[in-house]
């Protein structure tokens, strides 16, 4: 029996540090789209207006920009100790992340309110849509979130 | 060699979960064959970042993170179709959970394929 465990023994030929960007990849990837069929599967069980307002789509949209702008600079474009500048130059880099994290967190709250606003203050009897709309913008947002802050770019090979 | 066969092996397997989900007389519907256009594309994140940071320094990360990004999509879409056609009941769940375990098989297959026939380029000594 012990022979046959000895070729399993793997958790010491994987390196846990360095797989930890690739981790932090899977992860972001799982929450990111995740969220995204949340949202698909609602419209397609609530296809009416009256049920799911097709605009609250707006949100997940808006989050999926404010995530592709928090991660298009990295961090050492923004710290300005980067090799090469960027189109916008450490200042440009500091700005387009702002904009990134407001437009995220803008849709964060945006989502809140259209759950509380839209299906919990008009008492509607089916309330799932909005709590669809609040996960897939949660779920967006920590996707981002870990996809920003879980990778280091420490490339000390 | 024993690893090729295995792997055809699991893979056949994955399928037959895949068609016994379709093809049985209590469900009949073929939608959920769909999910095979998301197994073909799974790969391809993966083998466009290897191609584009070919010759680039050390294991130049950012473009293989963001292909590890979209495959991790890509399978969570294969495992969310099943589940979106099921709730509108166009499959039933049974079909579903089919579907889902031939999925499953399937990625490992996948996954296994480059375990195996991956490390060719790779100087690592651990290999056991």
């Amino acid at each position: 029996m012990s022979g046959f465990l000895e070729g399993l023994r793997c958790s010491e030929c994987i390196d846990w540090g360095e797989k930890r960007n690739t981790i932090a990849s899977i992860a972001a990837g799982v929450l990111f789209f995740t969220g995204w069929w949340i949202i698909i599967d609602a419209a397609v069980i609530y296809p009416t207006m009256e049920e799911f307002n097709h605009s609250y789509h707006a949100c997940g949209v808006i989050a999926t920009i404010a995530f592709l702008m928090i991660n298009a600079v990295s961090n050492g474009q923004v710290r300005g100790d980067s090799y090469s500048e960027g189109c916008l130059g450490q200042t440009g880099a500091r700005i387009w992340l702002f904009i990134g994290f407001m437009l995220a967190f803008g849709s964060l709250i945006a989502s809140m309110w259209i759950l509380f606003g839209g299906y919990v203050a008009k008492e509607k009897p089916i309330v799932y849509p909005g709590i669809a709309v609040f996960f897939q913008n949660a779920f967006i947002f920590f996707g981002g979130l870990v996809f920003k802050f879980g990778r280091t770019e420490d490339l000390w090979q | 060699f024993t690893a090729l066969v295995a792997l055809s092996f699991s893979g056949a397997i994955g399928l037959t979960f895949l068609l016994l989900g379709c093809a049985l007389e209590d469900y009949g519907v073929y939608w959920p064959l769909f999910v095979l256009i998301f197994h073909a594309i799974s790969p391809i994140p993966y083998f466009i970042a290897k191609r584009v940071t070919y010759d680039s320094d050390a294991t130049s990360s950012a473009c293989r993170e963001l292909a590890y990004f979209f495959t991790t999509g890509i399978v969570v879409s294969a495992f969310g179709f099943p589940v979106i056609l099921a709730r509108v009941a166009v499959i039933k769940w049974g079909a579903c959970g089919l579907v889902l375990a031939g999925n499953a098989v399937i990625f490992l297959t996948i996954q296994g394929f480059f375990l195996v026939f991956g490390r060719e380029d790779d100087f690592s000594w651990e290999r056991w």
